[in-house]
């Protein structure tokens, strides 16, 4: 089914809701249904808002007088199923034809709706897990991109309307492949990122995720809302100015390039903050950048992108600062960097451990 | 209380600021699929019970307001506001006559692609203010057929009409 049926079938479902809300006869079930349906895919409110449009269009509309009308014909019988563009009047002997329309369309549906079972259930989430020392760059079926950091597990889950990828743990860079009529979500602990079109990272830590946007623009909304808004009230409040970048009322922050916020655990986020993303996601490129940390992060760090081992055994050591941009993947140079500027002794054993000492601590 | 009336009330409070925000003069592009996204986000964050209860106004007031906040943005961005907006306002003067004209030929080509009897029951909703009951009634139908000719026809019309052509229901004149 392509994107024009999908659109054809939202807009005739927008057409009898349409109608049943105008009939105000609607029972608490479908009104349920009703939202549900809504709540399925932004083309279903597209649609609605389309056909409320023509509504709109009718009740402006003044040239009542010039329109003629008639009685019920054959082709307002509502037994049958009208494939053409206009209406047409019925001969009896066209009736088995018909039949075998109804029955060919039917026949038609069921496979439709075996495929799309289908698809979805294949579709379902696609799990992507690094490892220590594994970085991985992967292009989605939309041409999404998404640089992929070690000890990260994301989950993939597109279905024609929605392109949803869950952070479980570790970070990621989104370059976000366009399309406003199926938008890309990022979930993180609750935490929902939504794209306008974009690269932005993800960093998932123990205590909050870390959201920076490179390009474009994102809103990021923190998990709280999702409980917090339920008063009919909130739409109204959301009707004052707000300037991109600050959180709005409600707790919903946008983003745009070179900006970066913090969403704690507890659902809260801190003031939007402006940073240089290339700098803040220079770990997407393999590069990580230190700026007064201490020998122990920045090992921590190292440690992260390579089987090799380091062990700082000595506390002093371990907090002693350090300033510099590294290639992630070399933590030789690291350590031949780190012997330039403070007496250090380096012990190794074989290819994957290696130990960081003072250097005038006694040998063994 | 009066369906119809409800319907349209609301349908005024989601109009004219979207409306507004859809007119072409120096407003930042932006069509009813980019409105429809950002409401339906709003829509999944609400609370399913609460929509329930009142599924017509939380959708209008949702996307008017979505057209509030956008509109103010953009004009946080641009730098000469008033002058857009002035444009705005002359444009929807100027023009209105012609584009009006222009409007109801293309309503008036759409409801003659519907047959006789669904033109009849249009009219009689919008012209009379009869009720979908009334209306049955009045033809000696039964209401669930009545509402499928409804049905039929909005859709009918929406696949006809062509939005370029109802640019004067898009912005100028409230």
């Amino acid at each position: 089914m392509d994107a024009s049926d999908r659109r054809r079938q939202a807009s005739a479902a927008a057409s009898r809701w349409f109608a049943l809300l105008q009939s105000n006869q609607m029972r608490r079930e479908e009104r349920e249904q009703y939202i549900d349906w809504l709540r399925e895919s932004p083309l279903h409110v597209g649609e609605m808002l389309r056909i409320v449009h023509v509504h709109g269009a009718l009740e402006q509309f003044n040239l009542w007088s010039d329109i003629t009308t008639g009685p019920k014909s054959a082709a307002d019988d509502d037994s049958i199923i009208r494939l053409e563009r206009s209406p047409v009047t019925v001969a009896p002997l066209e009736r088995p034809t018909r039949y075998g329309v109804r029955l060919a369309a039917c026949v038609a549906a069921t496979l439709v709706l075996a495929v799309a079972f289908l698809s979805l259930f294949l579709t379902r989430g696609q799990v992507i897990d690094t490892e220590r020392g594994e970085r991985r760059e992967v292009v989605l079926a939309d041409g999404s991109v998404l640089q992929i950091d070690p000890e990260t597990r994301v989950r993939v889950q597109y279905s024609a309307e929605l392109r949803r990828v869950f952070l479980e743990r570790g970070r990621v860079v989104f370059h976000v492949a366009k399309n406003p009529l199926r938008p890309f979500l990022v979930r993180s602990n609750d935490t929902l990122v939504r794209v306008i079109g974009t690269a932005f990272g993800v960093e998932r830590r123990l205590h909050n995720i870390v959201v920076t946007v490179t390009e474009g623009k994102v809103a990021v909304i923190p998990a709280t809302l999702a409980t917090a808004e339920s008063s009919t009230d909130v739409p109204a409040r959301r009707s004052q100015a707000q300037t991109p970048s600050s959180p709005s009322s409600n707790g919903e922050v946008f983003l745009s390039a070179n900006q970066q916020v913090i969403v704690q655990a507890s659902g809260s986020a801190e003031a939007v903050h402006a940073v240089d993303s290339h700098q803040a996601l220079a770990w997407a490129e393999g590069r990580l950048i230190f700026h007064n940390d201490t020998i122990e992060r920045a090992v921590a760090q190292f440690n992260r992108y390579n089987r090799v081992r380091i062990t700082v055994a000595d506390p002093t050591l371990a907090a002693h600062p350090i300033n510099g941009v590294f290639n992630a993947s070399q933590p030789n140079s690291f350590i031949a960097f780190l012997q330039s500027v403070a007496p250090i002794r380096v012990i190794r054993d074989g290819d994957q451990s290696i130990t960081l000492l003072p250097a005038d601590t006694p040998s063994q | 209380m009066d369906a119809k009336r409800r319907i349209s009330d609301w349908f005024r409070q989601w109009r004219s600021p979207l409306r507004r925000f859809l007119g072409k003069t120096g407003v930042p592009r932006a069509d009813i699929d980019d409105v429809a996204q950002e409401v339906f986000l709003r829509l999944m964050r609400y609370d399913r019970t609460e929509l329930i209860e009142n599924p017509q106004a939380y959708v209008f007031k949702v996307a008017a307001n979505v057209a509030v906040e956008w509109s103010l943005r953009a004009c946080h961005k641009r730098p000469h506001r008033d002058q857009w907006l002035a444009e705005l306002t002359a444009a929807g003067q100027a023009d209105s006559a012609v584009l009006l004209e222009q409007s109801y030929a293309e309503i008036k080509r759409a409801l003659n692609t519907l047959t006789p009897y669904q033109r009849e029951i249009l009219k009689l909703f919008y012209t009379e203010n009869l009720q979908y009951a009334e209306i049955a009634e009045r033809l000696g139908e039964s209401l669930r057929s009545v509402r499928r000719q409804f049905e039929k026809s909005y859709d009918r019309l929406r696949q006809e009409l062509d939005p370029e052509l109802l640019g004067v229901f898009t912005h100028g004149r409230e």
